[in-house]
């Protein structure tokens, strides 16, 4: 349980800083694109710190699936337990 | 009959001063931005001497939002960027867009971030590199940068000459008015401080303070070598026409350009300055300006041994008995050696001096060498009226350029 909730916080703060946006806007459902203003850049840019991060390599075909905090925490949960 | 070309904007960032009026007050004072490193450590080197712009702060000219993947270079362009168009009156909007050009001269501005990259693949491994540095390692990653800033869909184009790039970028930017492909050029130069060029010409002796004592002094017996600086200006360029329709202040005029590639070796002066000679011959000639006309030369000596002799050279060639009597000075004397930035930096100072009617002083000179014999501004500047002056660029490895400008 309390894993789960550094490692919510941990992307949390790596995309809040990607994305120079206030933490408090980052809620789960906030979507990153229409909500946040990610550009594609920032976008691949968050995959890279959290593959870096956690040591985890996320395949392609999952990568549209990151589009809210929600998601990307969920596939990285996915991804660390393998 | 070619368009006139007139400057109607300027944004400056350099060791002396930021914004043109800091700098054109630091340059009437002679003061110098040489000091020691800051931005890395030369504790094991024999120089410690560099001109960095000490009080850089990009995020208070541009606001903080959108920089964190940008280096240096592309900061000191945006912040030129912002300067000049403020300075013009001028706004980028969706309606003019496609009228905007940009012409930027950078040579070296990418080696910090290919370094800062590779060191990540070799210590991290290859999958592990940040995408977003990625960007920053092409050369024209600055001026490419500004244009997505300013949302400008004009020509966007980087010229990497060396030491004349930012002069050249500005013809480009002139033809592109001429050619009718943009309206209003963003035409300059940038060169950021950063260490590995600075190993660099630290490794091939370029640097003062190898071989003789560690001095910033064009002319002077004492020279060298140069001590290494950063900038970056941007000129805001438009035909005459165009400014006096939109009502715009037009700082100076441009009234003629020439250049000369002259192979010789690789990070060798070629002795004869013939290239440089052929610069300015070309750009008098461009300009209807007789060499008897021109009120000051700001010269691109840098306190090597053989730049600042090859100039005065030229200017012997050219201006025959009467080389005696036409001002010279280096304002590297006081920025340091900024290599792609040097041309504009040089054209900025040029126009101020246009403006506020004095000529920069070249700073350090005590021991005169013998062959270093004109008339170079010593130490203190001096009020002049300068209706026409000539701007030169030229460097070790063929590259040679000149800009005649008026009121």
């Amino acid at each position: 349980m309390s894993q789960t909730k550094t490692v919510e916080n941990e992307i949390k703060e790596i995309i809040a800083q990607i994305l120079e946006a206030d933490p408090a806007k980052i809620t789960l459902e906030a979507r990153f694109v229409e909500d946040l203003g990610m550009d594609s850049m920032m976008a691949l840019e968050i995959v890279a710190a959290i593959e870096k991060k956690y040591k985890i390599t996320i395949p392609e075909e999952e990568l549209m699936k990151l589009a809210s905090l929600g998601n990307v925490i969920e596939i990285t949960k996915r991804y660390l337990n393998k | 009959m070619q368009d006139k070309i007139v400057i109607t904007g300027i944004g400056v960032l350099s060791s002396i001063g930021i914004g043109k009026d800091a700098f054109w007050q630091a340059l009437q004072e002679g003061k110098s931005g040489v000091k020691p490193v800051t931005l890395f450590d030369t504790s094991k080197l024999k120089v410690k001497m560099g001109a960095e712009i000490s009080d850089f702060n990009p995020g208070a000219i541009l606001g903080e939002k959108g920089l964190r993947n940008l280096d240096r270079a592309t900061k000191l362009l945006l912040c030129a960027g912002k300067l000049a168009l403020d300075d013009a009156k001028l706004e980028i909007t969706e309606e003019n867009s496609t009228s905007f050009g940009i012409s930027i001269g950078t040579t070296l501005g990418s080696l910090w971030s290919i370094s800062e990259f590779d060191k990540s693949a070799l210590r991290d491994g290859p999958h592990f590199v940040n995408p977003a540095e990625f960007p920053n390692t092409v050369i024209n990653s600055p001026p490419s940068q500004l244009a997505i800033r300013l949302k400008s869909k004009g020509p966007c184009a980087t010229i990497s000459s060396g030491f004349t790039s930012s002069l050249d970028a500005i013809k480009y930017g002139i033809d592109l008015i001429r050619n009718k492909r943009a309206q209003i050029v963003l035409g300059g130069g940038v060169e950021e401080f950063c260490e590995q060029t600075y190993l660099g010409f630290y490794k091939v002796n370029f640097l003062a303070g190898v071989k003789g004592p560690e001095l910033n002094c064009p002319f002077d017996q004492r020279r060298n070598g140069i001590i290494f600086g950063e900038g970056s200006a941007i000129l805001v360029l438009e035909s005459e026409e165009s400014a006096k329709k939109r009502g715009a202040n037009i700082y100076a005029r441009i009234l003629g350009f020439g250049t000369y590639f002259y192979p010789y070796a690789i990070n060798k002066y070629e002795p004869q300055g013939y290239g440089l000679k052929k610069a300015m011959r070309l750009a008098l000639d461009d300009a209807s300006v007789a060499p008897f006309e021109v009120d000051y030369i700001s010269a691109a000596a840098n306190s090597t041994r053989d730049a600042d002799i090859i100039e005065t050279g030229a200017v012997k060639d050219l201006w025959g008995a009467k080389a005696g009597k036409v001002a010279i000075s280096a304002t590297k004397s006081m920025l340091g050696e900024t290599f792609s930035a040097s041309g504009v930096l040089a054209a900025v100072a040029t126009t101020g001096s246009i403006q506020k009617g004095f000529i920069p002083a070249t700073l350090n000179y005590k021991e005169k060498d013998s062959s270093c014999d004109l008339d170079y501004v010593a130490n203190s500047a001096r009020k002049a009226k300068i209706n026409k002056a000539l701007v030169n660029a030229f460097g070790p490895s063929g590259s040679n350029s000149c800009m005649v400008i008026g009121e």
